[in-house]
Parts: structure tokens; C-alpha cells; sequence
């Protein structure tokens, strides 16, 4: 299983699961819930953090926290 | 259908505006209340809340502009209020009603709040906000349906074009709000059993409210110790797992939200090219994101000295002129020296900085309106994390090198407290304002005016000074990410709004009510240290003051002006030296010898432990320059010719300049700064180690600045 933070840039993913951690909640309050789509927007420089696109909102994730987020390719 | 709950209207009231982060709350409770609004503190806890009281028909009704929330479980100090304010926690600023806001545009997480703030029972209503930027992306909202839906009243605005926002004010105005049937059946998240013994014996409404209770039972010091006592016995009884059932409960909410948006929600997709994503790519750019952030800086920077300098030149004589006026005015006498030498000078010496901060303050505030700040935050977070600082660290380090009370202010929305501790625990060392006058003084005597290639010498040392704070910063921050031990994940989720026009007036309003928290703040320790120090410094064991006034000559008798003006200084310089305040100098003196200061220099550390600027005029006093003499060209002079009685060289030689300089940059010379940490951390731990550690890394670095130049 692929998670957020290998999502290249241009591809689109669906979201599969929030992995459980104590960040898991803060992660789905922010609007990260299985089915939704997301992709990748900008890398920070030095590659950390990752700026993705939800739905309508852009948010900005370091990468330990993109792992927590399970994803399936679009296609 | 949901119950009217207001048949008999109440006379005042108070409304909380309530909703996500960026979904403009703030913009529609600057629309509603103007200038009238004031700035509090929440009682316990320190996050600014906003109020103001309006009258709107024959009814006064308090508004409140709470700090955004994605949820009401809270993660951040900001977000805790929230929590605090719904729970009625806060008995001065339990609302009434509940106004939420939500971002038309992301509708479900907006909801998300909403129906936990439904399931809490509170009489509500929502604002569906930003209905120009829903439509630019083709989304529509059915707002009948989605006032069947959620059984509460909804209004659609668009508050940067005062869209909508008379429809606010008449539906507070007539109390509209409406106490909403709980959204999830909360029965199902809890035993049937546990909730009704908990709402019984804490008398609360519905089993949403037992299950916060349980959620914060440990959090908040609300129970007594043998209520807390028996909720736990309850939940383990009822072998109740909180974790999983808060899952749950998320995981059920959004589903149901995720129905009534299917009924309300129209979407047309728009293949538009968003003008925020294009920005994006330049101001988030590798190469040009940094250098676009270091210009912004240099401006900021540029404007916080230069811009400011004349309007303070222009305070700084207005309290001059004032305490001499005022001094002609009133007969002589000690009450009109502790106004004209204590408080005038005190009040002064806060209200000089209010054009740096106000400048400041506009910056901030222009770069988070239009959007930018959180770019810096996503631009920054990687390089600051090796120091353990976060992206977000930024703002309040760059709040202090106006004033450290702002920048530590600004540390409440940094979501774990080791990130957000260690802030708070450094941000004094950026080089603030307070800090200016000493090194202008001091490299003016040091520093020759002498040019290297195109660099001005005494520039060069001054921008020295606050890169020296900027390393200061980086390496004890990394020191204490190493020290300091708690069980917390660092994280960071930012969320990017689109850019827009920053609204002027937000901005105004905003450095308005900032700088006058900011007055108002240090004002008040500022004023009473002044007072304080001044009392120590005009009095003294009286037979040492009799022996030293004795010991000035007084000139004979048709002495020219200047000779009576001499006398005076010599007088007053005398006086001082023989005060309790002189006393403690020469007693810390063997303490301070080894950095190169004499008792004098002692002096002036004692009574700018209150605020660093106090240097200045201590100075001023004891090498009797005299305390009209505002003109800091006169103190260089006076100190440059300082001979030491018993060595016979300069008192202040290059060695005890930048050994002074370097003493001034560290130490912990700020009684406000100590008192908004106490708040901040909420006891003297903090602050004490604060001024211990700084207080020694002032007192190392000095000493060794003294021996590497000497």
C-alpha cells in the first residue's frame, strides 16, 4: 500500500485509510477521510513539508505525517 | 422541527462566533462591531479573546471572536478556548448563542464543527461564508435545504463585500438562533447507562455533554478531586474506550454530514486555473520563495527602523518637553519628582515603541491576510526543525525584533507545546527594539566611524548584534531540544488559503487593538518598576546621602549659569551614588569587575533589569549629564571621557563596550517579557529558568567578549 507522502506530482490518489496513530483525528478533522481525493501540490524545498490539494483546501503535511495516510492511485 | 427557544427575548446577550481557521471570522465580527471592539484575556488561560458590546434595537448583546478550530476537541492553546467558552468552563463568557461560520467552500469540515457544536445543544445559527470564492468553483448551496437539514437558521454572505452582513445583524438583533435537535445520536456512542448516571450527577442536558465530560475529565481541573474520583470508577466500570468511540464518532459524523451535503451541495466542475496555485508556484519556489521571503524581511526590517524613527524622535521629545512643563507647573517637592522623573519618563519609555510595533504589526498582519504567512511557515519548517523550532516558529521570532511580548503572544497557535515551549523560551534573545538605544550609545563609543570597502564600520557591528541574537536563538533552541524531554510528537498541519487583497481596514483595526494590548501590557510593569527605581534611587541610608551631598562643592556665590548647572548635575550624580540603588552597584561590583564594568555600569544593569532602555537615562543620571538632556551624542561624550579614579584609564574602553553590548543582547532585562512568559506558561517555572539561563549565557558571553578584546 502506497501512502501520501509517494504521491508524485500530477498524480491524483484516493484516500484508503488514516493509519492509527495519535495524530489520526487531527489528520481527519482536517478533512482527510477515506474516498476523498487528493493530490500533490508543492514540496517545500529540501523536500519536507508537502503541500497537497483536498478537495477545495491546500494543506501543507510533513511527510512523517503523510505516511499516516494511505492512498490508492487514481488509474 | 426544531423548538423556538426564545419566546421571551433576553435583554443582553452574548453571541461567540465560532468556525475553522481562515473562513473569515474575523472579517465578519470587524464588520459587525467596528472599533468598539476591546481585547481581553480569557480567565486561566492566555489567549487574547476578542469582544465588543453592541446595541442592536433596544437589546445589548456582547460579541465574541473566538480563535478558529477544526474541531471542538482542542489540539492547540488557541483551540482550547474554544472548548472552555462551548463548555461554559468560563462563566464570564458563556454565550448565549452560537454563531458559526463556515467556508462555503468546504463545506463538509465547516460542518464537521457545527454538528458537534448542534450535538452540544447550544441555540445556533450558521454563516455560510465566502460565497464568491464557492462560486468561482462552481459550488452552489441550497440554503432551505440545508436549514431543514441541520434545523438551525443559515444565512449565505460574503463578509470582504459586506455581503449579507445586515442579515447578521438582524438576525441577532432579533434572536433567531434556534436550539437545534442533536445531529448524531450520541446515545449509540455511549452506554445507555453511564450517560444517564453522568448527566444526573453533574446535571447536564444530553449525553453529548456526559461524553465531554469523560473526553476532559482529566484535562481540566473542573472536578473536584473525588467527582473525577468517581467518573473514572464509572468509565472503567462501564469498560469504556475513549480513543476508539472519539474514531468512532468522527468517522459517523462525517458520513452523516457527508448525506445532508448530498441533498444541499450543487457542483459543477470548474477546470479553472486557480490564481492562488500560480502564485504558489513563485512564492513557494526553491530558489526565488527564499529570496521573495528575504526581501519581504529586509523591508519589514528597513521600515521597523528607519519609518519608525521619526515618530519616536517626535515621542521621545513630547515626553521631555511634558516632564519639564509639568515639573514648571508644579511646586517642588517629592510628589512632583516621582511624576516628572518616575512616571512621565515611565509612560514614556512603553509609549515610544508603539510606531515599531504598530509597523510591525501592519506587516504581520498584511502578510497573514493576504495569505503569505502560512507559505513562510511551509518555506521555513524544514530549515528550523534541526533546532527544534517549527515552521511556525517564524512569526513570533520575527515579532521580537520589535518587542518579545507580541512574538511570544504569537506562539499560542503552534500546536505542541515542546515546539511552542522552546519558542517561547528563546524569542527574547532576537535583538527587540529595547535593545536599539544601548548599542547605538555604545558602539558610537567603541567603533570608530571608519568605512571598510563600502560598509560603514559601525553598521557592520550593529547588524552583528543582531545576527548574534539570530545564533543565540538557533543555538539554544538547540540546546533545549536536546534538554527538554516530553512525550510529544512534533507535527505540523498548515492549511494555504487562497491569496487575496488584504483588507485594509482588518489590518487597521487589528494593529490597533494590538498595540494597545501591547501599551497596556508592558505598560503596567514597565510604570511600576519605574516607580519602584525611582523610589530606590531617591532614597538612600540617610547619613551616606548627607556625607555625599556635603561632599559637592557648592559654587560661590554669583556662579555663572553654567557653573549652577554643573552643580545641579554633580549634585544629582551624588545623590544617586548614594542611594540604595548606588548601594547595590558597588555591591555587585566584584560580580561584574571580571566583564569589565565598574559600580556605575552595576547601577544601570540593576535598573534596566525592569527594561533594557532604562540604560540610557541611568546613564545619563550618573555621568550627570543631566535628565533634560535627551541628546544621546552628549551621554557618548561624557562616557567616552569616564576615567576609572584608581587605574587612571577609560572606563569604557572597546573591551567594555562589546562586552556590554554582548551583556545587553542576552540577558533577561525585561520585567513584562518575564511576566506574558508566566502567562504563557502559566506559572514562575518557565520564566525562572528563562531569566537564570539567559542571565548566564549573558553574563559568559560578556566575559569573554571582555577578555578576547582587552
Amino acid at each position: 500500500m502506497r501512502t501520501a507522502d509517494t504521491i508524485k506530482k500530477g498524480e491524483v490518489a484516493i484516500i484508503d485509510k488514516i493509519l492509527p496513530s495519535e495524530l489520526t483525528l487531527n489528520l481527519m478533522e482536517m478533512g482527510f477521510l477515506p474516498g476523498k481525493r487528493i493530490s500533490l501540490l508543492q514540496r517545500a524545498p529540501l523536500k519536507d513539508p508537502m503541500a497537497f490539494r483536498l478537495e477545495n483546501t491546500v494543506i501543507a503535511l510533513r511527510k512523517t505525517e503523510a505516511q499516516l495516510i494511505e492512498v490508492i492511485l487514481e488509474n | 422541527m426544531p423548538e423556538v427557544l426564545t419566546p421571551e427575548k433576553l435583554s443582553t446577550f452574548t453571541v461567540a462566533l465560532i468556525g475553522n481557521p481562515n473562513v473569515g471570522k474575523t472579517t465578519i465580527f470587524n464588520r459587525l462591531t467596528g472599533l468598539r471592539q476591546k481585547v481581553g484575556n480569557y480567565p486561566g488561560v492566555t489567549v487574547d479573546k476578542r469582544f465588543a458590546s453592541l446595541k442592536i434595537g433596544d437589546q445589548n448583546t456582547t460579541i465574541i471572536d473566538l480563535p478558529g478550530t477544526y474541531s471542538i476537541y482542542p489540539n492547540s492553546e488557541d483551540e482550547v478556548i474554544v472548548h472552555r467558552v462551548l463548555n461554559g468552563l468560563d462563566k464570564t463568557s458563556k454565550p448565549d448563542f452560537v454563531l458559526a461560520v463556515v467556508d462555503m467552500s468546504s463545506m463538509e469540515r465547516g460542518l464537521f464543527l457545527v454538528t458537534q457544536i448542534m450535538d452540544l445543544g447550544l441555540p445556533m445559527a450558521v454563516v455560510l461564508n465566502m460565497s464568491d470564492t464557492a462560486e468561482e468553483q462552481g459550488i452552489k448551496v441550497k440554503t432551505h435545504q440545508l436549514y431543514k437539514a441541520l434545523g438551525v437558521p443559515v444565512i449565505q454572505t460574503n463578509a470582504r463585500s459586506n455581503k449579507g452582513i445586515s442579515g447578521i445583524t438582524d438576525l441577532i438583533g432579533d434572536q433567531m438562533f434556534e436550539q437545534p435537535a442533536s445531529f448524531l445520536e450520541s446515545d449509540r456512542l455511549l452506554p445507555e447507562q453511564l450517560s444517564t448516571a453522568i448527566q444526573e450527577r453533574f446535571s447536564l442536558d444530553n449525553s453529548y455533554q456526559a461524553y465531554q465530560l469523560i473526553r476532559f475529565h482529566d484535562k481540566e481541573p473542573i472536578l473536584s478531586h473525588e467527582e473525577s474520583e468517581w467518573l473514572r470508577q464509572e468509565i472503567k466500570g462501564a469498560d469504556f474506550d475513549i480513543k476508539s468511540t472519539q474514531l468512532q464518532e468522527t468517522q459517523d459524523r462525517y458520513a452523516a454530514i457527508q448525506q445532508v451535503l448530498e441533498t444541499v451541495v450543487e457542483k459543477t466542475d470548474m477546470k479553472k486555473k486557480r490564481l492562488t496555485d500560480m502564485l504558489d508556484k513563485v512564492l513557494l519556489h526553491k530558489i526565488g520563495g527564499y529570496a521573495i521571503f528575504l526581501g519581504i524581511l529586509l523591508v519589514i526590517f528597513q521600515a521597523v527602523f528607519a519609518w519608525s524613527a521619526m515618530p519616536m524622535d517626535l515621542i521621545d521629545g513630547f515626553f521631555a518637553s511634558l516632564s519639564a512643563s509639568v515639573a514648571g507647573l508644579l511646586p517642588e517637592g517629592l510628589l512632583t519628582d516621582l511624576i516628572t522623573e518616575g512616571i512621565i519618563p515611565g509612560i514614556g519609555g512603553v509609549v515610544i515603541f508603539i510606531p515599531q510595533i504598530a509597523l510591525l504589526f501592519a506587516f504581520l498582519g498584511i502578510l497573514e491576510d493576504t495569505g503569505y504567512m502560512s507559505r513562510v511557515v511551509f518555506l521555513m519548517d524544514r530549515l528550523m526543525r534541526p533546532f527544534g523550532l517549527n515552521g511556525k516558529s517564524v512569526v513570533p521570532l520575527i515579532s521580537g525584533i520589535a518587542c518579545a511580548i507580541p512574538g511570544i503572544m504569537a506562539t499560542r497557535n503552534i500546536g505542541n507545546w515542546k515546539d511552542r515551549l522552546i519558542t517561547i523560551m528563546v524569542t527574547p534573545l532576537m535583538s527587540c527594539s529595547a535593545r536599539l538605544p544601548v548599542y547605538v550609545i555604545l558602539i558610537g563609543i567603541a567603533v570608530p566611524a571608519a568605512n571598510i570597502g563600502p560598509f560603514n564600520l559601525q553598521a557592520l557591528v550593529m547588524l552583528g548584534m543582531y545576527l548574534l541574537g539570530v545564533v543565540a536563538v538557533l543555538v539554544t533552541a538547540w540546546v533545549l531540544k536536546l534538554v527538554l524531554h516530553f512525550n510529544e510528537r512534533s507535527y505540523l498541519m498548515v492549511e494555504m488559503p487562497l491569496f487575496r487583497v488584504p483588507r485594509w481596514k482588518d489590518v487597521l483595526i487589528t494593529v490597533y487593538s494590538k498595540s494597545k494590548t501591547f501599551v497596556f501590557e508592558a505598560g503596567k510593569v514597565i510604570l511600576a518598576i519605574s516607580i519602584v527605581l525611582w523610589v530606590l534611587a531617591t532614597y538612600g541610608p540617610s547619613s551616606a546621602r548627607e556625607e555625599a551631598i556635603a561632599a559637592v562643592e557648592v559654587p560661590a556665590d554669583g556662579a555663572s549659569e553654567e557653573e549652577m548647572l554643573d552643580y545641579q548635575h554633580t549634585l544629582e550624580s551624588a545623590e544617586l551614588e548614594s542611594s540604595y540603588i548606588g548601594i547595590a552597584g558597588r555591591f555587585i561590583e566584584p560580580a561584574i569587575r571580571p566583564l569589565g564594568y565598574d559600580w556605575k555600569i552595576g547601577i544601570a544593569l540593576i535598573t534596566s533589569f525592569a527594561a533594557r532602555e532604562v540604560f540610557v537615562s541611568t546613564m545619563a543620571t550618573l555621568y550627570s549629564v543631566g535628565s533634560e538632556v535627551e541628546d544621546e551624542l552628549t551621554i557618548q561624550e561624557k562616557l567616552k571621557s569616564e576615567v576609572n579614579p584608581t587605574t587612571g584609564e577609560a572606563v569604557f574602553n572597546l573591551a567594555t563596550a562589546i562586552s556590554l553590548m554582548v551583556f545587553y543582547a542576552f540577558a533577561m532585562q525585561c520585567m513584562s517579557t518575564l511576566a506574558v512568559v508566566y502567562r504563557e506558561t502559566k506559572g514562575w517555572k518557565w520564566p525562572l529558568i528563562q531569566t537564570v539561563y539567559m542571565t548566564a549565557l549573558a553574563y559568559v558571553s560578556a566575559f569573554i567578549a571582555y577578555q578576547l578584546f582587552s
